[in-house]
């Protein structure tokens, strides 16, 4: 109490035990009410002035609108920080101004809207976030904060300029992100990198990525490629870090090896590459690939050129190493490969056979196919190592892939990231059609047969008596063999369905699409025209 | 019934569809104003072909078999009619739906009737780059394949919206006349060309 008693101005005061009123000592007057006591934090809580913060109304310091901006920031710290861009919350919180005229917001709306400029802040950048991710920090759906990153978008007239989803980077980013990875050494991460990259954009060539969810295919592509590099991966503990569905990236998985088997084919021993030793394959059919991205199309011609002049030296060379004992070590597993022949020449048999020169052996992947074959044709001995029944042998000899780990080179442009133009023109050598084109043409097909098999039983019916006509063929797809339903005389409701369409002169093609209602409406149930 | 089935084996008329390609109409959508005010609940009550749940949606939602559609009848006297696939099925399904009404005992009349959107489908039997299609037509189209697999091309003239598939199937919405959608898709053919993926093969 530093005011003196305002009766006889001395300074000792004691507090009334029961009322709590300061009584002066010496005169014993009660003291003007002075006792404003906030009573936060009890007796020790914070000293001086209590401001009141957080009602409406009179009393209160701050407006609503300066507790709502001061909400809003700190709602967008904290969403830049779960997301990790803390560097990039200036950015933000300037889109979140524009977009809301300095307003900001609140509430759960405005947490989706910071996740959304987010998003759109580093994808102009060409360092995408994923959707799923910035869901998951904002606490979100996904289809929620796709809205609104288009909205965003929109009204922000970025339609004309936003770069795309950018899986290349999405990939990089998971292999730095993740924390199956954060115990490896630099080089291999590199490498799984750069590998990874390479075959992200083959896939992306192959159509495995179009239409599709970036993400699952990123995480088959680093489970494939760690798997290369002998390190097990669990594709659920990597799809729950990348916020994947696990079912989605089995089925990317699955699809990868199949493309890889498909690209395999090229290869000499291609027919016995099967999904099961794709694994060990792949390094062959990669090497194939990078060989053949790194060719530039007006060069291939001149090169094979080249290449016939050196394969007079192959030959005698293979047929020669093949002699040495060394057929199972380079026959069985069809493991030769054209990079594996030229080690095999530089580093072994070079000096005695005088071919030193290994830039004269710059093989193109089909030259070598064709000598490889020649080679079997004119060694026979060799031809019984690589059938199927080496099945036993080759799970013998274990094929170490630690062993060849000169197999990636890591030269060709594809293991950096291109852009979507080059990506495109790059001529990897082997192109596969888009899995949902390719499933519309099987079923076209079968649509086609049961087609023929309709028009054949209605032909049946109208010449009963004609011996030429053939009965029903049970060679159709294996389709068949899924039927639901009612089936009667292998003819179930598609069939009849068909039957009718024949019966009221649809065309073929119309057929073929499978829209079924729609025709049997338009040119059977036609009650429409008036 | 045998003309009709006639109709479908002309052929393409190059003229109009230079691509030989003609998109299958697949969904009509008409508006009609009844021009009375109906007491849902009785509707409800007297037509079997009927549904209302006042709870879910604020409409009679009715059907009939031929042709086969589904209407949502307001109590406004406002009535949306789609599943038609045709403008006639759809014409002829409103007027069915309107004569219902008057049955039940309201005086019906069938004014302005309007189609407010059609549907049309097709496929051009190639695969399509649909991120090269975005890439060099980025002021119209939106692809984001973390939200749909599916190129979302918004055409202006004509103001349609076309959904592209990698695949080759594209999906024309958004036409008032059947001829909006032939024309869009003549307009977006020789573009999917341009895109499409080489289909040799080594």
């Amino acid at each position: 109490m530093s005011s003196p008693c305002s009766y006889c101005n001395k300074t000792s005061f004691i507090r009334d035990d029961v009322s709590g009123e300061l009584i002066c000592s010496s005169c014993g007057g009660i003291q003007q009410f002075d006792q404003f006591d906030a009573q936060i934090g009890a007796i020790d809580g914070p000293q001086g002035t209590f401001i009141r913060v957080g009602t409406a109304g009179s009393g209160s310091l701050y407006s609503y609108k300066d507790r709502k901006l001061f909400a809003a920031q700190t709602t967008i710290e904290e969403v830049t920080y779960t997301l990790g861009l803390s560097s990039k919350s200036v950015d933000v919180r300037s889109m979140a101004s524009t977009i809301t005229e300095g307003e900001f917001g609140q509430g759960e709306w405005f947490r989706v809207l910071i996740g959304a400029c987010a998003y759109v802040v580093m994808r102009r950048e060409d360092r995408p976030l994923s959707m799923a991710e910035v869901a998951s920090a904002v606490g979100c759906d996904l289809y929620e904060i796709g809205r609104m990153i288009l909205r965003v978008v929109d009204f922000l007239n970025l339609r004309s300029d936003f770069p795309e989803f950018d899986i290349v980077h999405s990939l990089e980013r998971t292999i730095k992100n993740s924390r199956i990875f954060a115990s490896l050494d630099r080089g291999v991460i590199d490498r799984i990198r750069k590998q990874g990259v390479f075959l992200i954009q083959c896939a992306v060539k192959w159509f495995l990525s179009t239409g599709r969810r970036p993400l699952p295919l990123v995480v088959a592509v680093v489970v494939f490629v760690a798997e290369l590099n002998g390190i097990a991966v669990e594709m659920e503990e990597l799809a729950r870090e990348v916020h994947a569905k696990v079912s989605t990236c089995t089925t990317r998985y699955k699809e990868l090896l199949e493309t890889l088997v498909k690209v395999a084919q090229v290869l000499p021993w291609g027919k016995d590459v099967t999904v099961k030793n794709i694994v060990k394959n792949a390094p062959f059919v990669i090497q194939y690939l990078e060989r053949k991205a790194m060719l530039k199309p007006g060069v291939i011609q001149e090169k094979r050129k080249d290449l016939h002049r050196a394969a007079v030296d192959l030959e005698d060379v293979v047929a020669e190493c093949l002699r040495h004992d060394d057929e199972l070590e380079y026959g069985v597993d069809g493991v030769t490969s054209p990079k594996d022949l030229q080690y095999f020449l530089s580093e072994s048999k070079a000096n005695r056979l005088g071919v030193g020169d290994a830039d004269r052996l710059q093989v193109s992947p089909e030259c070598l196919s064709v000598l490889y074959k020649k080679f079997l044709d004119e060694n026979r001995c060799a031809e019984p190592l690589r059938g199927s029944g080496n099945a036993r042998k080759r799970r013998s000899f274990g094929f170490d892939l630690q062993q060849c780990t000169e197999w990636w080179d890591g030269k060709s442009e594809l293991s950096k990231k291109l852009l979507l133009k080059h990506l495109l023109e790059k001529d990897i050598g082997v192109e596969t059609m888009p899995p949902s084109f390719v499933n519309g043409q099987l079923k076209c097909k079968m649509r086609q047969e049961r087609i023929n098999a309709a028009k054949l039983r209605i032909k049946r019916i109208m010449h009963p008596l004609g011996a030429e006509i053939p009965g029903p063929s049970h060679s159709s797809c294996p389709e068949r063999r899924k039927r639901k339903g009612m089936v009667v005389d292998d003819v179930d409701w598609e069939d009849l369905v068909i039957e009718t369409l024949v019966l009221h002169q649809v065309k073929d093609e119309e057929i073929e699409t499978g829209h079924y209602n729609t025709l049997l409406d338009l040119h059977v149930f036609n009650s429409g025209i008036v | 019934m045998a003309d009709q089935g006639l109709e479908g084996s002309q052929p393409v008329d190059l003229q109009k569809h230079p691509s030989g390609i003609v998109p299958t109409l697949q969904n009509i959508v008409s508006t009609v104003n009844l021009d009375c005010k109906l007491d849902l609940k009785t509707i409800a009550l007297q037509a079997r072909n009927a549904e209302y749940n006042p709870k879910r949606f604020a409409a009679v939602i009715m059907r009939i078999r031929d042709p086969k559609t589904t209407a949502l009848i307001f109590a406004s006297g406002k009535m949306v009619c789609t599943g038609a696939k045709s403008e006639q099925q759809s014409k002829l399904a409103a007027r069915k739906y309107a004569r219902i009404i008057q049955k039940l005992g309201f005086p019906a009349k069938f004014k302005d009737f309007k189609i407010q959107n059609i549907v049309g489908s097709c496929d051009v039997k190639f695969p399509i780059r649909l991120e090269g299609l975005a890439y060099s037509h980025g002021a119209f189209s939106s692809y984001e394949p973390e939200l749909f697999p599916g190129l979302i091309y918004r055409m202006k003239q004509p103001k349609i919206v076309l959904l592209i598939f990698v695949s080759g199937k594209i999906v024309l919405t958004g036409a008032k006349v059947r001829d909006e959608t032939y024309t869009a898709f003549e307009n977006i053919y020789p573009v999917l060309t341009e895109f499409r993926k080489n289909q040799q093969c080594h």
